[in-house]
């Protein structure tokens, strides 16, 4: 059981030569070698709120456990966006198409991970949001 | 204007069915179409477990802005505690703990310019991180 996160970043014009960058890395265990065996799937979600939502609700025992973190503001318009926050700190924002991928310590149960459609308005539809979490977890031990 | 794209791929066996996204889109400035047009790309060593003030709100001219960060190591023992917040005076204080950057790890994210980014070390060992910012 493995799961693979790839980057590309690629420009040919944004510096004086051509800029490509590609990563890949196997998803482990906190300290270990052993690959994450917990996913959430992938989700989606119509936000249609300017406040505050849980999109992913913290889990104190995942401290120092490890924890990756995949969203995407699905609209195809580009000035609508998500305010992310993790425990009321804002992350930044996605705009239509942007997408993040970061590892989720979880360091309390108030670090939930939040969206909020902050410029949304009845007349501009719904935003449309997919999210997936691969994660370990003490309490539910599935790899040997 | 710059074009400048990022993908992301994930591949995942770890349910019965398998699991595979790709998405690509264009680094545009906030709320546009138009291109970043600025990118900055770095590599340090740190070799102190002090918390590092690594991406400041300061290097940056603009309200949004993309980061990435890796963790080139290949010590699974060894990682970075990464953190946005306030940084204090002469010290990152106040900082909201995002996640550890395991060996070989990456993040990728959007970045509101409000707060520095900070790591934290998991070692005095010679540690090496790098990063990219586009704005």
């Amino acid at each position: 059981m493995a799961t693979t996160a790839t980057l590309t970043l690629a420009s040919a014009d944004i510096a004086g030569d051509p800029v490509s960058v590609s990563k890949i890395a196997t998803l482990t265990k906190a300290g270990s070698t052993n690959d994450l065996d917990q996913s959430s799937g992938l989700n989606r979600v119509h936000l249609r709120s300017t406040a505050n939502k849980v999109l992913l609700a913290a889990n104190a025992e995942g401290s120092d456990l490890a924890a990756k973190v995949y969203i995407i503001n699905k609209s195809d318009d580009a000035s609508l966006y998500l305010t992310v926050t993790i425990n009321a700190q804002t992350i930044g924002k996605l705009y239509g198409g942007d997408f993040l991928f970061i590892p989720w310590s979880q360091t309390d149960i108030h670090a939930n991970i939040e969206v909020a459609a902050t410029n949304w308005t009845s007349s501009t539809g719904d935003i449309p949001v997919e999210y997936a979490l691969f994660h370990e977890d003490t309490d539910f031990l599935t790899n040997a | 204007m710059a074009t400048t794209n990022a993908t992301i791929g994930l591949a995942s066996d770890v349910t019965d069915s398998s699991l595979s996204i790709s998405n690509s889109t264009q680094l545009n400035t906030a709320g546009t179409t138009t291109g970043v047009n600025t990118m900055t790309s770095v590599t340090k060593v740190l070799a102190s477990t002090d918390q590092v003030d690594l991406i400041t709100t300061s290097s940056v001219s603009t309200t949004h802005a993309y980061v990435y960060i890796n963790n080139p190591s290949t010590d699974e023992t060894k990682y970075f505690t990464v953190t946005i917040g306030n940084a204090g005076a002469g010290s990152p204080t106040d900082t909201e703990e995002i996640g550890r950057l395991y060996a070989g790890d990456f993040m990728w994210m959007p970045w509101d310019v409000d707060d520095d980014i900070c790591v934290t070390p998991s070692s005095s060992d010679d540690m090496t991180v790098e990063y990219m910012v586009f704005s």
